[in-house]
């Protein structure tokens, strides 16, 4: 009998912590959400769908959308080989981007959860601060390095020690593109990468390594592994903020590395064509959101199989 | 906290990351550098030292005009996500809402939504509104993309502080309101804090919104260099750009100050 009043008493404090009764819980939680709730759903959700909407709509002369429902665009964006290449341009870009994040954040993240906390610290301070810099101004930092000439600062280097006799071509290329874009978004893969690496057991590689484990077996066997979650997270983040970009694209790719973000703005603001904008704003979306359905899938999937 | 790095691995991991920490330090050190150079085109190597740039910049009327609407911008943008992003993080962490984990992802899913698309979404939507504000129409779009900032950082903190400090406070007959200011709210106000400036930033800088939505007199910090950038008759660009980094870093120095960086980022 006192068991059964005690339990209630502790499902009462824990399931209602700011109100006594479990149903005015409820109540205010969704009287808490519901004003987010309903900002969300008018300026995000419905005008989302009604801008995928517009990519099935026909639009007339005056530039009213209307009937009829067309699949069309849809072809025309698949059949055109100049938008599809732009498709497998973005693609590429962002798989390169995220797999050159994942190398490079790696022994930042390594650092950031295993050394000194003074060097953490700066550590972490170097990797975020840029984060609150604008992508415009960050882009143009590498336009002044990359610039293509004798003035741009890496030809110039290279150029004034020797190594290269004519200047490269760097800038308005792929290449610059995913640079930017690595600088833009790394800590978006080292900072899930260092929670993850955070949360590893110590006592698991101190035994290993008791045991007599070599520092680079313990990784390879024990770090690494537990480390997926964080690293498919931050893989995830930066394929499809890469994939979504516009400024880095426009700043450093030129017109010799458009992605689907400029082909929007130009078929959008240039030749004022809403259903083909709205086309390819719906083949990014489609994108980003199965590339986070499926890590979440996998995550999911990986988290039960450990349980 | 993890073992130390030790043996090879520190040979391997502490250069690699010192190098990916000059990569990410380039080409904001670039920009200051040639920022005081004495060359009218961003040419290297820099030539002489002058501040000229930076007197320009004081002086130019349109930046003035766009410094001043962008901290308005992002000054209103934020108080509207802590509007929005307060109560929903309470919601969120105190209370019994039904469907908690998916109302979390909708909460969260501008974070991974094209920002771009978002920002044609709200064009075609206040178009057909007839909503020709410039001002109201970036509001709109700025409050939304760092409400789910707050949110994050707001859950992460609640979730941080210490509940069974609330519960006594409960049992001891104290109101939800007042357990909220005595005691929620000392506990999460420096990562709540530091999360609200990160939102503030994520609005100054915000550029994939902006282009949609601003119009000739309203024209946004990052708008108006990106514009410079692409005219060769603006000298000026690296101090305007040296100006917006020296003022991220006095905003990142706060946060870290407040709450530390990662807690202020809740990543």
């Amino acid at each position: 009998m006192t068991a059964t009043i005690a339990q209630s008493q502790v499902f009462r404090v824990s399931a209602a912590r700011w109100v006594r009764k479990p149903s005015s819980a409820v109540l205010m939680g969704v009287g808490l959400a519901l004003p987010a709730l309903c900002f969300l759903a008018l300026f995000l959700m419905i005008p989302a769908v009604r801008l995928i909407a517009a990519g099935f709509l026909t639009q007339d002369s005056r530039g009213a959308l209307g009937g009829p429902v067309t699949l069309s665009h849809f072809t025309h964006f698949f059949a055109t080989a100049l938008y599809s290449h732009v498709l497998v341009v973005t693609l590429r870009i962002s798989l390169w981007t995220a797999a050159l994040a994942a190398v490079l954040g790696y022994p930042v993240a390594m650092v950031m959860t295993r050394s000194h906390p003074a060097i953490t610290r700066i550590v972490t301070f170097i990797t975020i601060a840029p984060l609150i810099v604008s992508v415009v101004v960050r882009s143009y930092g590498w336009q002044l390095i990359l610039g293509n000439g004798p003035a741009g600062l890496l030809n110039y280097v290279l150029l004034s020690t020797g190594v290269i006799q004519t200047p490269l071509r760097l800038l308005y290329s792929e290449t610059a593109v995913v640079i930017g874009s690595l600088h833009v978004f790394l800590p978006m893969m080292v900072l899930p990468l260092a929670s993850a690496l955070g949360r590893i057991e110590p006592h698991l590689e101190e035994a290993a390594r008791t045991l007599g484990m070599p520092a680079w077996r313990v990784f390879h066997r024990i770090t690494l592994p537990l480390s997926l979650p964080g690293l498919a997270v931050g893989f995830t983040l930066v394929f499809s903020l890469t994939a979504g970009s516009f400024v880095t694209p426009a700043m450093l790719g030129g017109t010799n590395a458009q992605m689907l973000g400029n082909l929007i703005d130009q078929q959008i603001t240039a030749v004022y064509d809403w259903p083909f904008g709205a086309t390819i704003a719906t083949v990014l979306v489609a994108i980003v959101v199965s590339v986070n359905l499926f890590s979440m899938r996998v995550l999911d999937g990986k988290r039960r199989a450990s349980a | 906290m993890s073992a130390r790095l030790t043996g090879g691995m520190a040979w391997l991991f502490y250069p690699l990351t010192a190098a990916t920490m000059l990569f990410v330090l380039a080409p904001l050190a670039v920009i200051v550098a040639m920022s005081v150079s004495a060359n009218a085109f961003a040419a290297f190597p820099p030539r002489g030292f002058t501040l000229a740039w930076y007197g320009r910049v004081l002086a130019d009327p349109d930046f003035l005009s766009s410094l001043s609407f962008s901290a308005m911008l992002a000054a209103a943008a934020t108080a509207g996500a802590l509007l929005f992003g307060l109560p929903a993080a309470f919601a969120l962490t105190r209370c019994a809402v039904p469907g908690r984990e998916a109302l979390r992802v909708i909460l969260l899913s501008p974070l991974i939504f094209p920002v771009l698309v978002v920002g044609v979404a709200l064009l075609r939507l206040f178009s057909d509104w007839n909503s020709n504000s410039a001002p109201f129409n970036l509001l709109i779009g700025h409050i939304l993309v760092t409400t789910p900032y707050v949110v994050r950082t707001v859950t992460a903190s609640l979730l941080l502080a210490d509940l069974s400090l609330e519960e006594a406070a409960r049992t001891l007959g104290a109101g939800w309101f007042r357990v909220f200011r005595r005691v929620t709210l000392p506990q999460i106000a420096p990562g709540v804090a530091a999360g609200t400036l990160f939102a503030f930033m994520v609005s100054f800088d915000n550029y994939p919104i902006s282009m949609w939505l601003a119009d000739a007199q309203y024209v946004p910090m990052p708008m108006l260099i990106y514009r410079q950038v692409a005219s060769i008759f603006t000298p000026a660009v690296p101090a305007t750009s040296t100006l917006m980094i020296l003022f991220a870093f006095v905003v990142v120095v706060l946060m870290e100050r407040l709450a530390g960086l990662r807690r202020a980022m809740a990543m």
